[in-house]
C-alpha cells in the first residue's frame, strides 16, 4: 500500500494549531490575517485528509501507526504518543476537516460584525486541532488528552459571548456535566492500565489483548461501561444530556461544528475505537443499546414542543446520537458500521440544518420559531437546503439519513426487536418535529420584526455543499452495496434486505411529516387546543421531563447545603478544637515561662529550652544504660 | 571550572548578595531598593538553572554534595566511655546535596521567589525590611531542600518561620497580626513535634560505631539514619546490643512516624490541621502567599518523602491506607469548602488543601507512579498557585477587593489578565496539556493499583474541582461588568513577564512531562527502596 500521504497525517492537526498560534500572536485586531490563516490552514488539513482517504481506498490497506514521542517516561516505563491511521480515522478526518472548513467559511459572514471575530477563529482553529488530534490518537490516554481539550474549546465557544449570564451558565454547565462523564473514562483508563498486559493503552494492544482472551469477564464489563460513561457525557446521552441543549448559547456555527457534527460524535467514535472491549461484554453492549435507544426516543419527544429553533435541533442531535449508540450496542459488525454510517450522514445533514438555522437567525434576529414564519419567500436557498436537511434527517428515501437509519433499524430488527420499535417510534417523532419546525419557520405568515433577507454567498455556498452531501452521502452503504461496512471493518457484511423495515421506516417518516404538515402547515389552531387539553404532558415535555430541576434538587442544592454545614464545622469545630489545645499549651507555657515579650521570643525560648531538655534526657538515658 | 566550586553553597547563600547590597541603601530610596532586590533574586535563579543543566538525571544518589564538619561535640569529656572506645561525640555536619527530588524544588524556589519579588513592587511601605525578609526567607527555603542532615534541615526550617512571621505581620491586611501569630503558633508546634522526632532519630538510629576510629557517635546524616534503620543489626534495631539501651522499637518507630506525620501534616496541611493557613492566605500580601502556597507548603510534603517514606518504609506501608483516606478527605473536604467561599483568596486556600490531598494519595499508593504523581504535584501546584496569587495581587491592587460578589466581567476590561486567570484555572482543575493533569493522572493511576475504591471516591474531587474553579473564575471574568472592575488597566509589562513565564512552565510540564519525570525517577526509586515493588 502507498503511504506517501498517510505518513504525513500528523500535519493534519498541526495546521489548525498553527493557525491558532498565528491568531493568538497577532492579536484580535488582525481580523483579516486571523480569519485568512484559519481558513487556509483548515483547507490544507482538508486537502491532506482527502489525499489520505484516497490512498486508503486502494488495495491492501493496513493501519499505519507511528508512536515515537516519549510523552511520559521514567525508568522502564514509557507512555508514547503518536498517531494511527485506520479507515475509520481516515473517514473521520475528512468529516471533521470538511465541516470545519465549511463552518470557517460560513463564519466569515455570520460573525462579520463581531469585534472579536479573530478570537472566534482562533478558538475554532484550536478546536479543530484538538478534534483532529483526538481522531488520530494512537492510544487511549492520548485520546483522553484531546478529549478534554475539545471539551475546553467547546466551553470557550459556548461562552464566547461571555458577558451574557446565560452564556456563562451554559459554558459552565457544558464543562461540568461532561466532566462527570470524563471521570468515568478516566477511571476506565486507570483500570485498563492495570489490567492490560504490559500496562499498554494503545488501541492495537487492546485489540490484541481482547483477541487473546486476556481481558474478559467482570473487569472488561467494568472498563467498557466506564468508557461508555465518558461517551455518555460527551455525546449528550441520558442522563448527562442536559448540557447540550444549553450549549446552544454559543454562536450558531459552533453549534453546527462542535455540537452537531464533530465533538458530540466523539462519544460514538470512542465506543467504536474501543469496540473490542465492548464485544466481550454482553452487559456492556446491552447498556449501550438501552441508553442509546432510550435517549433516541426521550430526546425526540422533548424536541416536539420546544420553541427555540436551535434547541429543537439540539434535542434532535441528542436523539440521533442516541440512535448511533443504540446501533453500537447491538453488537454486530454490521450494526457497528451502521452506527458509524449514521455518524457520517448525520454530520452532514445536521451541520446543514444548524447552518441553515444560523442563516435564519442571521436574517430575523430571533430564535423563537413562532416569531418567524413565511421565510420561504425571501430566503430561497436557505429554504431549499433546509428542506433537504429536514427530509434527510426525517429519513425519507433516498436521502442519506434514510439509508443510515435504515441500516440501524434493519440490524435492530434482526437482533433487538423491542428496540426496533423504539427506534421506529423515535423516527416518527423526528419526522414530526422537523416538519413542525419547517412549516412554522418557512411557510405561513411572517411574524418577524425585521424584514428577512437571504444570507450572503459565504453562508449559502456551505449550505449548498452540505445539502449536496446530505443527498448523496447515503449511497456509500445500502442494501446491495456494502462498501462502507466492508471498508470500515474489513469483514463481509451479511446484509439482508428487509423490505418491511424499509417500508415501515419510510411510513414513519412520511407519517411524521404528514402529521406535522396537518397540524402546523394547515390547522395551527388545533395545536393550541391539543396543548391545553393535555396540559400536564405538554408541561412535562416543555420542561424537558424536569430533569434539570431534579438535578438541582438532588445534587446542586444538597451540595451547597453540605458546603454550608462543613463551613460551620470548619470554623467552629476544627478551628475551635485546635484553638483549645493551643490555649491549653500557651497557658502551661505562661505558667512555666514568665515572659511577656511577645510570641517570637517566647517561642524562641521554648525551642531552646526544649532542645536542651531533650538533649540532656537522651544523653542521660544512653549514659545510664551504657554505664 | 564549575566542578570545583561549591555550587550548592554558592546558591544557598547567593541571596546574601542582595541582603548585603540592600543594607547600604537608605530605606527611603524605594525604587533603588526594589531594583536591587528584584535583580538579586535572579542570581539564585541563574545558579539553579546552571545546576539543572549540570545535573545528571541518570546519576544515582546525591549530586553536588558538600560535607563540612559543623557541630562536633565531644561527649567523652563528660561521660565515661566503654572500654576500647576512643571517642564519643555528636556529629552534625554542614552537609548539602541535591537529588532528582530536591533539585526541582530548589529550582521552583528560586523561580517563584524571583516572580514573587517582581510582583512585590506594589508593596506600599518599608521596602527595605520587606525585601531583607524576603531574601532571608529564600535562604531558609533553599536550605531546607538542600540539607542532608537533620539538624541542618531543622535550622533552615526554622529560619523560614521568622521572616514569614514578619512578612505576614507587617505587610498583611487588617488582621495581619493575628494571622502572623497563628502562623507562628501552629508552625511552632509543628516544629516542636518535628524536633522531638528528630531527636529520637538522632539518639537511636543516628547512633553508630566507627570501627576505624574506634568511636561512637550520634549523627544527623540522612543516609546514616536511613541505613541504620534499614539494617536490622544496627544499634537502632537491636535491643540487646547495649543491654536494653534506648533503641528504635516498633512502638517507638510508629510513634516517631506519627510525630513526623503530624509535624509535616501541619505544614502541608492535612485535615484537620489546616485552619492556620486560611488566615495566611487571606491576610498576607499576595506576593508572600505566592511563596507560602507555592513553596512553603511543599516543605511539608518534602518532609514526608524524606523522613516518612525514605526512613520509615514499614510504617509508611502500615499507614498507607490511612494516608490515602486522609488524602481523599483533603481533596473532597477542601473542594466542597472551596465551593461555598465568597472570597477568592479563601477559594484558593481551600483549593490548596484539596490539591495537597493529591500528594497524599500519591504517597499512599507507594508505587513509582503514585510517588511520581505526588512529586509532580509539588512542582505543578507550586507553579499554579503562584500564578493564581500573582493574579489575585493584580486584582486586589486594581479593584481593592477579592470578594467574588463585587467582581465580574473582567474579561472585558482586563482581557489579558482574565485569559491567564482562565489558563490558571484550567491548570488547577487538571486539564490535559497543563502540569496539573500529569500530577493528578499519575497520583490516581498509582492509587488505583493499591486502593481502587478509595481512588474512585477521590475522583469525586476531579468533578468538584471543576465546579469550584469555574464558579470562581467565571464569576470574575465572565458576565456583566461590575462597577469595581470598570475602567481598569490591563497587565503592565513588569506584571505580564512573570505571568507568561509561569504559564509557559505550566504548559511545558503538561505537554512534555518527561523533562521532570526523568529527573524524579532515580531519586524516587531510592526513596522507596525499602518498600519493595
Amino acid at each position: 500500500m502507498n503511504t506517501d500521504f498517510t505518513q504525513l497525517a500528523w500535519l493534519i492537526p498541526l495546521f489548525p494549531l498553527f493557525a491558532f498560534m498565528i491568531i493568538t500572536a497577532s492579536g484580535k485586531s488582525q481580523k483579516a490575517l486571523g480569519t485568512g490563516a484559519s481558513i487556509a490552514l483548515t483547507g490544507a488539513s482538508f486537502v491532506l485528509s482527502v489525499l489520505i482517504l484516497l490512498e486508503r481506498l486502494g488495495e491492501d490497506v493496513t493501519n499505519y501507526t507511528w508512536n515515537q514521542f516519549h510523552w511520559l517516561s521514567f525508568g522502564n516505563f514509557t507512555m508514547n504518543f503518536g498517531f494511527e491511521i485506520t479507515n475509520l480515522n481516515a473517514m473521520m478526518l475528512v468529516v471533521v476537516t470538511l465541516v470545519s472548513l465549511l463552518v470557517n467559511v460560513y463564519s466569515l459572514g455570520y460573525m462579520k460584525d463581531d469585534e472579536r471575530i479573530a478570537t472566534f477563529f482562533g478558538y475554532v482553529s484550536l478546536f479543530t486541532f484538538s478534534m483532529l488530534g483526538l481522531v488520530i490518537s494512537e492510544n487511549l490516554l492520548q485520546l483522553y488528552v484531546f478529549w478534554e481539550l475539545v471539551g475546553v474549546c467547546s466551553f470557550l465557544l459556548v461562552g464566547f459571548w461571555y458577558h451574557k449570564p446565560e452564556a456563562r451558565a451554559a459554558a459552565k454547565k457544558a464543562f461540568i456535566v461532561t466532566r462527570i462523564g470524563d471521570v468515568g473514562l478516566f477511571i476506565g483508563i486507570a483500570l485498563l492500565f492495570w489490567h492490560m498486559p504490559g500496562n499498554k493503552l494503545d488501541f492495537t494492544s487492546i485489540h490484541n489483548a481482547v483477541s487473546a482472551g486476556e481481558l474478559t469477564g467482570g473487569i472488561a464489563t467494568a472498563i467498557a461501561i466506564l468508557i461508555f460513561i465518558g461517551a455518555v457525557g460527551k455525546s449528550g446521552q441520558f442522563p448527562l444530556h442536559t448540557w447540550l441543549p444549553d450549549a446552544m448559547e454559543g454562536p450558531t456555527p459552533i453549534s453546527a461544528l462542535i455540537h452537531a457534527a464533530t465533538m458530540v460524535a466523539a462519544g460514538v467514535y470512542l465506543v467504536a475505537r474501543t469496540y473490542d472491549i465492548f464485544l466481550v461484554s454482553e452487559a456492556a453492549l446491552e447498556t449501550v443499546a438501552l441508553i442509546g435507544g432510550f435517549t433516541a426516543i426521550f430526546a425526540a419527544t422533548i424536541a416536539v414542543v420546544q420553541k427555540d429553533i436551535k434547541r429543537i435541533l439540539a434535542y434532535s442531535t441528542v436523539s440521533q446520537l442516541g440512535y448511533m449508540m443504540f446501533a453500537m450496542g447491538i453488537g454486530t459488525w454490521a450494526a457497528y458500521s451502521a452506527g458509524l454510517f449514521h455518524l457520517l450522514t448525520h454530520a452532514f445533514f445536521k451541520a446543514l440544518l444548524f447552518l441553515g438555522a444560523g442563516s435564519v437567525i442571521h436574517a430575523v434576529h430571533e430564535q423563537n420559531i413562532f416569531k418567524m414564519g413565511g421565510l420561504g419567500k425571501t430566503m430561497k436557498i436557505t429554504t431549499i437546503t433546509f428542506a433537504i436537511g429536514t427530509l434527510a434527517l426525517s429519513g425519507v428515501a433516498p436521502l442519506s439519513g434514510f439509508w443510515s437509519k435504515d441500516a440501524i433499524l434493519a440490524q435492530a430488527y434482526e437482533h433487538q426487536p423491542l428496540l426496533f420499535w423504539v427506534g421506529l417510534t423515535a423516527a416518527f417523532f423526528t419526522a414530526f418535529y422537523m416538519a413542525r419546525l419547517f412549516f412554522v419557520v418557512f411557510t405561513g405568515k411572517s411574524q418577524a420584526k425585521h424584514a428577512p433577507h437571504e444570507s450572503p454567498k459565504v453562508m449559502t455556498v456551505p449550505l449548498l455543499i452540505l445539502a449536496g452531501l446530505a443527498v448523496v452521502a447515503g449511497f456509500v452503504y445500502f442494501p446491495g452495496n456494502e462498501f462502507l461496512g466492508h471498508w470500515l471493518t474489513g469483514m463481509e457484511m451479511e446484509e439482508h434486505v428487509h423490505w418491511n423495515v424499509i417500508i415501515l421506516s419510510n411510513l414513519a417518516a412520511l407519517g411524521g411529516i404528514g402529521l406535522g404538515y396537518f397540524l402546523y402547515g394547515k390547522n395551527r389552531d388545533l395545536t393550541v387546543n391539543l396543548a391545553t387539553r393535555y396540559k400536564g404532558l405538554h408541561a412535562t415535555l416543555t420542561n424537558k421531563y424536569y430533569i434539570d430541576e431534579a438535578y438541582e434538587a438532588a445534587v446542586v442544592k444538597p451540595l451547597g447545603g453540605l458546603g454550608g454545614v462543613l463551613q460551620v464545622f470548619d470554623r467552629v469545630v476544627v478551628e475551635g478544637a485546635v484553638k483549645l489545645s493551643v490555649g491549653v499549651m500557651t497557658g502551661i507555657n505562661r505558667i512555666g515561662v514568665h515572659l511577656q515579650n511577645g510570641q517570637t521570643q517566647t517561642y524562641g525560648v521554648i525551642s531552646i529550652v526544649g532542645i536542651v531538655v531533650i538533649l540532656l534526657w537522651f544523653v542521660g538515658r544512653r549514659f545510664l544504660n551504657v554505664g | 571550572m564549575l566542578d570545583n566550586l561549591p555550587l550548592l553553597s554558592l546558591l544557598l547563600f547567593s541571596p546574601l548578595v542582595g541582603i548585603l547590597a540592600l543594607l547600604f541603601v537608605p530605606k527611603q530610596n524605594g525604587n533603588l531598593i526594589k531594583w536591587i532586590a528584584i535583580s538579586s533574586t535572579f542570581l539564585p535563579l541563574i545558579l539553579s538553572i546552571i545546576l539543572l543543566v549540570q545535573f545528571n538525571a541518570h546519576g544515582e544518589g546525591m549530586q553536588f554534595a558538600e560535607n563540612v564538619r559543623w557541630l562536633h561535640i565531644e561527649l567523652s569529656k563528660y561521660t565515661p566511655v566503654l572500654e576500647g572506645i576512643e571517642h564519643f561525640y555528636y556529629d552534625f555536619s554542614y552537609s548539602l546535596g541535591v537529588d532528582g527530588l530536591s533539585l526541582p524544588l530548589v529550582a521552583l524556589t528560586t523561580f517563584i521567589t524571583a516572580m514573587a519579588a517582581l510582583s512585590s513592587v506594589v508593596i506600599k511601605k518599608r521596602w527595605k525590611t520587606f525585601y531583607l525578609m524576603f531574601l532571608l526567607l529564600e535562604i531558609g527555603m533553599l536550605g531546607v531542600f538542600m540539607a542532608r542532615d537533620l539538624m541542618l534541615f531543622f535550622v533552615f526550617f526554622e529560619i523560614t518561620l521568622i521572616p514569614m512571621f514578619f512578612l505576614i505581620g507587617i505587610w498583611g491586611n487588617k488582621e495581619r497580626e493575628r494571622a502572623a501569630n497563628q502562623f507562628l503558633l501552629y508552625n511552632g508546634i509543628g516544629s516542636a513535634l518535628m524536633f522531638i522526632a528528630f531527636m529520637i532519630l538522632i539518639s537511636t538510629a543516628g547512633f553508630s560505631f566507627n570501627e576505624e576510629k574506634l568511636s561512637l557517635f550520634y549523627s544527623g546524616s540522612y543516609d546514616v539514619i536511613a541505613a541504620n534503620i534499614a539494617n536490622l543489626d544496627s544499634f537502632a534495631n537491636a535491643a540487646d546490643i547495649l543491654g536494653g539501651a534506648f533503641f528504635l522499637s516498633d512502638g517507638l518507630k510508629a510513634f516517631t512516624f506519627v510525630l513526623l506525620l503530624v509535624a509535616f501534616g501541619i505544614k502541608l496541611p492535612i485535615f484537620p490541621f489546616h485552619t492556620w493557613m486560611l488566615k495566611v492566605h487571606t491576610e498576607a500580601p499576595p506576593s508572600v502567599v505566592m511563596i507560602h502556597s507555592g513553596i512553603l507548603l511543599k516543605m511539608g510534603a518534602y518532609g514526608l518523602f524524606r523522613f516518612g517514606v525514605y526512613m520509615f518504609p514499614e510504617q509508611t506501608q502500615h499507614w498507607a491506607m490511612a494516608l490515602a483516606i486522609l488524602g481523599v478527605i483533603n481533596i473532597v473536604y477542601g473542594a466542597i469548602l472551596a465551593l461555598v467561599q465568597k472570597e477568592l483568596k479563601l477559594v484558593l486556600a481551600y483549593s490548596s488543601i484539596s490539591h495537597m490531598g493529591i500528594v497524599l494519595l500519591g504517597i499512599a499508593s507507594l508505587n513509582i507512579y503514585g510517588l511520581q504523581g505526588a512529586a509532580y504535584q509539588l512542582i505543578s501546584h507550586g507553579l499554579i498557585s503562584a500564578l493564581m496569587f500573582l493574579i489575585v495581587g493584580m486584582i486586589q491592587e486594581r479593584t481593592g477587593t477579592t470578594e467574588l460578589d463585587r467582581l465580574g466581567g473582567m474579561a472585558k476590561t482586563l482581557p489579558f489578565i482574565s485569559g491567564v486567570f482562565l489558563i490558571a484555572g484550567m491548570a488547577s482543575l487538571g486539564l490535559p496539556a497543563t502540569s496539573g493533569f500529569v500530577a493528578e493522572f499519575l497520583a490516581f493511576l498509582g492509587l488505583f493499583d493499591k486502593y481502587p475504591v478509595i481512588a474512585i471516591v477521590g475522583t469525586l474531587g476531579i468533578v468538584l474541582t471543576a465546579v469550584y474553579v469555574l464558579r470562581a473564575v467565571l464569576k470574575i471574568t465572565f458576565g456583566p461588568t461590575e462597577p469595581a472592575v470598570e475602567g481598569l488597566r490591563d497587565a503592565r509589562y513588569i506584571e505580564s513577564a512573570p505571568m507568561v513565564a509561569l504559564v509557559a512552565l505550566i504548559l511545558l510540564l503538561g505537554i512534555y512531562p518527561a523533562v521532570l519525570t526523568d529527573m524524579l525517577n532515580n531519586a524516587l526509586h531510592l526513596i522507596m527502596r525499602g518498600i519493595g515493588g
